[in-house]
């Protein structure tokens, strides 16, 4: 297997209005743990890392959450900075949530990198019965905001958690222009020292 | 979620520039209750990096009628819509001028406070290269130590043994004070003269290194000791041919951007647009917690508020500063001369007193230009951003004005001026200036330190100020390959 320097870093986001199950997601894909219980702001995650292979070839993936900066929506531009793929999720039981996805569509026209593809997520898809946003709703705001894919997940039953994670990897390797953009460091300088210079992400 | 106005918050921070922001950094790990507000729609307040259309709302708002520490914005843009890219400003969003572009001594606490709490992976540092000076309508490189100076044929031989002896004996000033103790409160322009028969040029060399925005004649020796040493002893230390670096994407403004994200990441709550207005102090009435009223129209309970300096002397220096945008790479400027070093992203230019004039006035103090490439991710490729800075008077936008020209007009390629923003910066109080220092200045971490300490009360433990472990450790199954396709 290639060894981890080799393996291309993926920086992917994840926004969207608060409580749409953003974290819950992003920790059912990586550490496959739900907390039903838990309604609370999510503290204390930075960034979570997997690694990924689509088509044979292993990703590492750099999940950032947005550490509860959507609520006020004050996510600064260095979040947006270098990232290759932006997932957006709002909850299927809470119209509002959905409404704001607009918005939340001109964030990422007004910060993230030219080129950068996004994906639209239903989250909740286990509370149907409470369901307030249709999933053809989801699928048409989707296609008319140019995402390049779209699902309802349930981090609850884990129908679909590895979906959006899978196909939006899959639609970024396939823009080589966006990888080779982030590959570039010319320059850089090493602080971290006794590492071995510079140990950041390569995103 | 709990509404802000029934939280008993443990400190509210007003304000999202650089010191605030490294003061949210530092109280990430420590479970207190942080409101963090700026009454800007951006963060970084006074080190805030900006796109063209942000420049824009910036010396309107300046103009306006709050009192800030800056005035007197104007901008001037190309009208240009030339054929070639790097002629002609390009969209707003291509660029990002900063608010504070000061360089950071590889040396500086402050590098490896980011380092200990594990938010400079975040960040990416470039080298500060080549310094020059422009003196007779020529740039010349400043000697980059020793083999440097014995290379240079523009320092006379008796210059260079003067030379050679202040610079061994300025790395180790600090166990040879029977030298310079007498002369403490002397000029440092005396000092070079009188100890070490410095002729004039030389001792704007010398001064230079300090980046003093004063002349040789007001800069004092106790002030410039320590940052000639700095400069002398932060080279090499990161790597070969520099000894400072620059954060890319706008300098001080992306570590503020970065401290408030770990601030968050922390739990704590940030407010843009949203200001203090006014605070009512702690009373039996209010359990021993201060209220502080928000411009939202919301009022908050906490522990402790930390507003930022406001400048209330008027004897506080000022500085003029311009921030130009240029249609070439100055590729000359920032090659490399020291086998393996990085490629420099910036490069300062010295303007010795008396380089300039403008009719009826003549430059009293130093110019300096920082050129920052295109590596620096705050302009398209083909261009470079210009930061000039000199201290303020009666005519200094004018010497600004014909500094950056005298600088242009060095150039083989001759470059042409797309964008011009001049503007005036008055220090946060007559006793602190560290705002307009040019170099990132490391009492600005005692003052973080400090206000971490009243926010801590007994559970501060020095040991742990800004030191983190990593948060990606929670992730074991690292190894682990999801297969996709």
């Amino acid at each position: 297997m290639a060894s981890d320097e080799s393996i291309p870093t993926l920086k992917i986001l994840m926004i969207g209005p608060s409580g749409a199950g953003k974290s819950a997601l992003l920790i059912r894909y990586v550490d496959d743990q739900f907390d039903s219980e838990s309604s609370t702001a999510t503290i204390g995650v930075d960034f979570k890392m997997k690694k990924l292979s689509v088509h044979g070839k292993a990703y590492r993936l750099n999940l950032l959450d947005t550490a509860g900066q959507e609520r006020f929506r004050t996510l600064s531009n260095s979040y947006y900075r270098g990232a290759h793929g932006i997932i957006l999720v709002y909850d299927i039981s809470n119209r509002d949530s959905f409404l704001a996805m607009e918005r939340w569509f001109e964030e990422v026209e007004s910060n993230a990198q030219p080129g950068a593809v996004t994906y639209l997520v239903g989250a909740k898809m286990d509370k149907n019965a409470q369901r307030t946003v249709k999933l053809e709703e989801g699928q048409r705001m989707a296609e008319e905001r140019g995402c390049v894919g779209f699902c309802e997940v349930s981090s609850k039953t884990r129908e679909n958690v590895r979906k959006p994670f899978v196909e939006i990897v899959d639609a970024v390797v396939k823009k080589p222009e966006l990888l080779s953009d982030g590959a570039r460091r010319t320059g850089t300088v090493g602080i971290g020292g006794g590492q071995g210079g510079y140990d950041g992400c390569s995103c | 979620m709990e509404p802000l106005t029934e939280t008993k918050w443990d400190a509210v921070i007003s304000g999202t520039g650089l010191k605030h922001s490294l003061l949210a950094l530092a109280l990430s790990r420590s479970n207190k209750k942080i409101l963090h507000v700026d009454q800007n729609k951006y963060y970084g307040d006074a080190e805030a990096a900006f796109s063209l259309q942000e420049v824009d709302e910036w010396v309107e708002k300046v103009g306006g009628e709050t009192p800030e520490h800056f005035r007197n914005a104007s901008l001037w843009k190309t009208t240009s819509e030339s054929s070639n890219e790097s002629e002609k400003l390009s969209f707003s969003r291509a660029y990002t001028l900063t608010l504070s572009p000061q360089i950071i001594y590889t040396r500086s606490k402050l590098l490896s406070q980011l380092v200990t709490s594990k938010v400079y992976r975040q960040l990416e540092f470039q080298a500060v290269g080549n310094w020059w000076i422009l003196a007779e309508n020529t740039l010349n490189r400043l000697p980059n130590g020793r083999e440097d100076i014995f290379q240079d044929k523009t320092i006379d031989n008796r210059s260079k043994r003067g030379l050679m002896k202040f610079l061994k004996f300025v790395v180790d000033y600090e166990n040879q004070t029977e030298l310079w103790q007498p002369h403490v409160d002397s000029s440092l322009a005396g000092f070079l003269s009188s100890q070490f028969q410095f002729p004039t040029n030389l001792q704007n060399v010398i001064c230079a290194l300090t980046l003093s925005l004063e002349t040789p004649e007001a800069t004092k020796v106790n002030w410039s000791l320590p940052r000639i040493s700095r400069h002398l002893t932060s080279i090499g230390v990161f790597g070969p041919g520099f000894g400072a670096v620059l954060p890319k994407w706008g300098g001080g403004a992306d570590i503020s951007q970065v401290a408030c994200r770990a601030g968050a990441v922390g739990g704590g709550i940030y407010i843009l647009g949203t200001g203090v207005r006014e605070s009512t102090p702690s009373s039996e009435d209010t359990d021993g917690l201060t209220q502080v009223h928000l411009t939202n129209e919301d009022v908050v309970k906490t522990r402790h508020l930390i507003q930022p300096l406001q400048t209330q002397s008027t004897n506080a220096k000022v500085v003029s500063k311009i921030i130009a945008v240029v249609s070439s790479s100055l590729t000359s400027l920032f090659k490399n001369t020291v086998e393996g070093s990085p490629l420099a992203a910036v490069s300062v230019i010295v303007f010795p007193v008396g380089t300039v004039d403008v009719e009826g006035a003549s430059q009293n103090t130093p110019i300096y230009i920082m050129a920052h490439s295109n590596e620096t991710g705050e302009c398209p490729p083909g261009q470079c951003v210009l930061y000039a800075t000199m201290l303020q008077s009666e005519r200094s936008h004018e010497l600004l004005d014909v500094a950056v020209d005298a600088f242009l007009a060095t150039l083989e390629d001759k470059p042409s001026l797309l964008y011009k923003l001049y503007y005036e910066q008055q220090a946060e109080a007559e006793s602190s200036e560290t705002s307009l220092d040019l170099a990132f200045n490391d009492s600005i971490l005692d003052d973080v330190e400090s206000m971490w300490r009243i926010v801590m009360g007994e559970e501060a433990d020095q040991a742990m100020f800004m030191r983190f472990e990593d948060r990606e450790g929670m992730n074991n199954d690292d190894d682990e390959i999801d297969e996709g396709y």
